[in-house]
């Protein structure tokens, strides 16, 4: 068995269906005593340019271990499903799990999108206190009709 | 003999003074390595730089251009600059 990079391009209208494909692709694999060394979800990115007049697209990368036929399977797979724009296979020596360059930008460009919204959306100082409590609000309610 | 006007950055191999302080990159993944190769290795237009600007060794060159391929098939770096 060899070591595989697989890395494709989801249409981004079809990205729910990610998920199906990843198990679909994992039970393949993995039925034919192949292994899954790194699965990485990278997200939607911006293309560089246009591909099938989309501009942007879901990135997955996936370093595997398997045998041909298994391979064989996968691009043919790949080839005939209209949800994959595009996919390559690289040759790798070894089976690697670190995490990747793409996957380090992804989470460092989420973590920046985080920390502005906390900070657009809510003030520096506020904590659990200042928030409004509404379980005592609601059983002051019949005490007012009462009244 | 011509007097230099202006002193030039001296060029160099990143991937060569990697490999001579122990750490030698991965170069089987540097097409992941997309802002790295934007900010170096090509120019405005996209095309890739000769190795006789940017210094890199011929073994290392080789590694980018494929590099650089690579990143262009999968759309994370442009064939050129006219792109729609």
């Amino acid at each position: 068995m060899r070591h595989y990079e697989i890395i494709f391009l989801v249409h981004p209208d079809q990205s729910e269906q990610v998920p199906a494909m990843l198990e679909r692709y994992r039970s393949l694999i993995e039925s034919k005593g192949g292994s899954i060394h790194r699965l990485e979800d990278l997200g939607r990115r911006h293309l560089a340019y246009p591909i099938k007049k989309v501009h942007k697209a879901h990135y997955i990368l996936m370093n595997i271990e398997c045998n041909q036929e298994v391979l064989s399977e996968l691009t043919h797979l790949f080839r005939f499903n209209d949800a994959v724009l595009r996919h390559m296979t690289i040759n790798r020596k070894n089976a690697v799990t670190e995490p990747s360059e793409l996957f380090k930008q992804k989470d460092e460009k989420q973590r920046d999108a985080r920390s502005t919204n906390f900070r657009s959306h809510r003030p520096r100082n506020e904590t659990e206190a200042d928030k409004p409590k509404f379980e005592e609000a609601s059983e002051e309610i019949p005490d007012q009709l009462a009244g | 003999m011509a007097v230099r006007q202006y002193s030039r950055r001296r060029k160099f191999c990143r991937f060569t003074e990697a490999e001579k302080k122990g750490t030698p990159f991965d170069m089987d993944s540097l097409h992941h390595h997309v802002q790295l190769l934007k900010e170096y290795y090509i120019a405005e237009g996209g095309k890739i730089y000769p190795s006789r600007n940017t210094g890199t060794k011929a073994r290392y060159q080789r590694l980018v251009a494929t590099a650089i391929k690579r990143a262009r098939r999968l759309a994370l770096l442009p064939y050129c600059d006219q792109h729609q």
